[in-house]
């Protein structure tokens, strides 16, 4: 079982904008992610899956070893919230993966990993 | 008429985007890398993709006045990646996308977006698959 658990901080988020080039206001302008019905800034979807993805590339003993990833982005993550992303291999090339918050709530779900040996 | 296309019920399903090369430059990739807490030293993180395939061909959607997507109102909902292997830092790869489907029904759109990503030999290296939610 590959685990690691991250507390999300505005600066990592920011820090994941400006290396993805991904700047939508809603991760990056507490006010502006206001005005369309949010709490405040969010994180990047993209930010959670590639942290899914070190796991899943450790798991899979390698990333070159990683053939897919699905994940769906079901919950909201918020500066400040703990998510503890966890990978094991399930047999056949494929991987179990899991994402809770602090709540335990999923914030990723339906996640699909597949590895080449 | 052109800026009601996009929220049509057609919306722009189907519509090719040009390929767009990109090079893998191995700094931006160290630094992809670092933001998701991982080791430069472990090469290209697989979900640089977002960035590669994914972000070189979204801003098309994005801009496309017909598809008239309010970027602001976006969530990104789901993402698959396939990989048949990995780039390298430093390697030029092509990416071209695609709207797969377009759809609106109460009040929101969903956008399913794919990519497929080439090396310069024309072999594929990863194909991606969004689905963009746009909230009215």
């Amino acid at each position: 079982m590959s685990e690691r658990t991250i507390t999300f901080t505005k600066e990592q988020i920011v820090a994941y904008a400006e290396a993805s080039g991904d700047h939508n206001p809603i991760h990056l302008d507490d006010d502006f992610a206001r005005t369309v019905g949010l709490p405040g800034i969010i994180a990047h979807g993209m930010l959670q899956m590639g942290l899914m993805a070190m796991v899943a590339a450790e798991a899979a003993g390698g990333p070159d070893r990683l053939r897919r990833l699905y994940c769906r982005f079901a919950g909201m993550v918020v500066p400040g919230d703990t998510v503890t992303f966890m990978a094991k291999p399930a047999g056949e090339g494929k991987l179990e993966l899991r994402a809770v918050n602090q709540r335990e709530e999923p914030v990723l779900t339906k996640s699909v990993g597949e590895y080449s040996s | 008429m052109s800026s009601e296309v996009g929220a049509g019920a057609a919306g722009v399903a189907g519509r090719t985007y040009p390929p767009v090369n990109f090079q893998i430059e191995p700094e931006r990739a160290a630094a992809f890398a670092r933001a998701i807490g991982a080791d430069p030293k472990d090469g290209v993180p697989p979900t640089f993709a977002a960035v590669y395939s994914l972000g070189a061909t979204a801003p098309q959607l994005f801009g496309d006045p017909d598809a008239a997507v309010d970027f602001a109102r976006l969530l990104h909902a789901d993402q698959e990646f396939t990989w048949a292997r990995h780039p390298r830092p430093g390697e030029t790869v092509t990416s071209q996308g695609r709207v797969a489907s377009d759809v609106s029904r109460r009040g929101m759109r969903f956008v399913t977006f794919e990519t497929e990503t080439t090396d310069p030999t024309g072999q594929p290296v990863c194909r991606s698959k969004a689905l963009f939610v746009i909230r009215s």
